[in-house]
């Protein structure tokens, strides 16, 4: 099987600080809006009053920092009119924006919400893998600016055997649908697609 | 919902319009050809057809107001191997093409009888199409409110309903009064109109509910759009419903009624126009409601 990129993220160790969206949105100069990668609050229980008390039940919240999936089946580059999107021998999806027609076709697509519309240049823009960087053998910007260390990168078959085949955790829709090239480490709280019982708390 | 779907809104509804007058005309030429010659057939049937094709390059136009980079919209071609959205604007072109031979035939009267009839049903057959294409490209299996049987066939009925009752609004316009004959074949097709968009109607309302309960049953994101369509936008789409069933259930039934009656020409008129109206703003109403109700999976 030829090589395939993808991400690792170690959910138990991070906090959601941002950093990786702070450095992925600098390095790539986005716009007000466009979000290449988020860190998603999942969450859920409720405090219950007892008595004078307010007391929690089953309260649990966890991050989840997403960009794009260069998913095996990349739904959008099958779904993209202009054949604009396409899939490097390194598994690496790359819009084309000499090709982007802005038809946002592909952020109907996207169950990871990837690809973005950028208004000031009416074409879509996703997670590049910062190439440009990685050419140069350095690490993508967001990997680079965890300071937790819980965002890695690299050939995904061998991130798996590292780390373990969860690839699903809620908010993450169903693995099927496209098959995503990450891994995850588990947070002690993590739900996955199906079990769910929570929540996005922090992004619409 | 913002502009870009206003415009898709409007190149829908439109282009299937377009397509469903053509092949309502198609089979007007039929039915009434049994009867009469191939003159009366033109005479009765030519008008509608002028208005087929401005009508798709207007869906055409407004489809443009959807992209980010409209001047770039002959790129959108490239992927006819797997995307709908390709299949969509190369079928809504070639349509254009073929049906606007048509008319020019039709117009100019070239080529024989037979020949213009073999280029219309083309036409009509590829307009056909086009609208099959437009619901497929909704069909994405991250969008469950979309990717339902009901898509295409919501659509399609749409677009021989309004192309029905488009056709029947032109035709009742533009009637010549003092023609015995064409009055004839124009009661005659009136009331076969009607008979259609009664069905059609029947349709529309068969299919609902079966939609809603499949949708239910189709995971939270199917659930959710679901809420949306009964709970906030439940107003707007009683209010489709009430739009259609007036418009081509309760009008259609007072249009064969006229139809059939001597000396009603002006009830006849306004009759025609109203359902017209009153079925094009329901079905506008509904495809807002498709558009907005839309509840994506994952992120």
């Amino acid at each position: 099987m030829a090589k395939q990129l993808g991400f690792y993220v170690n959910l138990a160790n991070c906090t959601g600080c941002k950093a990786c969206e702070i450095a992925c949105k600098d390095r790539k100069d986005l716009p007000v809006g466009v979000r290449w990668r988020r860190v998603y609050e999942y969450g859920g229980g409720e405090w219950v009053q007892e008595d004078n008390m307010l007391v929690p039940h089953g309260l649990f919240h966890y991050f989840v920092s997403t960009a794009c999936m260069h998913c095996e089946q990349p739904i959008c580059m099958e779904v993209c009119p202009a054949s604009a999107i396409s899939k490097r021998d390194d598994g690496i999806v790359l819009i084309d924006p000499d090709r982007c027609i802005g038809c946002r076709y592909c952020s109907w697509a996207c169950p990871y919400g990837a690809p973005q519309f950028n208004a000031e240049a009416g074409v879509m823009t996703k997670c590049d893998f910062c190439v440009e960087l990685q050419e140069k053998g350095e690490k993508p910007a967001c990997v680079a600016a965890c300071p937790y260390r819980a965002l890695e990168y690299g050939d995904i078959e061998e991130l798996k055997a590292d780390h373990g085949k969860l690839n699903n955790p809620a908010p993450m829709p169903d693995p099927s649908l496209t098959y995503p090239s990450i891994a995850y480490t588990p947070h002690k709280d993590t739900r996955t697609s199906q079990s769910g019982g929570g929540r996005v708390l922090n992004i619409d | 919902m913002d502009i870009r779907e206003w415009a898709l809104l409007i190149f829908t509804t439109l282009g299937q319009i377009s397509t469903g007058s053509l092949i309502v005309l198609m089979l007007v030429r039929a039915f009434v050809a049994r009867n009469t010659g191939a003159d009366q057939v033109n005479r009765l049937t030519d008008v509608p057809l002028y208005y087929v094709v401005p009508i798709m390059l207007l869906a055409l136009i407004a489809s443009l107001f959807h992209l980010g980079s409209p001047l770039h919209i002959a790129r959108a071609v490239p992927n006819l191997g797997s995307s709908w959205v390709s299949r969509e604007v190369i079928t809504a072109v070639v349509y254009v093409i073929v049906a606007g031979i048509y008319t020019l035939m039709q117009w100019r009267k070239s080529g024989s009888e037979v020949a213009r009839t073999v280029v219309g049903w083309i036409a009509a057959l590829i307009g056909l199409f086009q609208t099959y294409a437009m619901a497929r490209v909704y069909m994405i299996r991250t969008q469950p409110s979309w990717n339902t049987f009901a898509t295409p066939i919501t659509f399609i009925t749409a677009s021989l309903l309004l192309g029905v009752l488009l056709v029947a609004a032109i035709l009742v316009a533009t009637r010549s009064a003092d023609d015995t004959e064409q009055t004839n074949l124009l009661r005659g097709t009136l009331r076969n109109i009607a008979v259609a968009a009664i069905v059609l109607v029947g349709i529309e309302f068969v299919v609902l509910p079966v939609y809603v309960v499949y949708l239910s049953t189709q995971g939270p994101a199917a659930l959710e759009s679901l809420s949306v369509m009964i709970g906030r936008l439940g107003g707007l789409l009683v209010l489709r419903l009430i739009f259609v069933f007036l418009g081509a259930g309760v009008l259609s039934f007072y249009l064969y009624k006229n139809a059939s009656a001597e000396g009603k020409e002006k009830t006849l008129a306004t009759v025609a126009y109203s359902a017209f109206i009153l079925a094009l703003v329901g079905e506008a109403m509904g495809r807002y409601i498709f558009y907005a109700a839309r509840t994506h999976i994952g992120l």
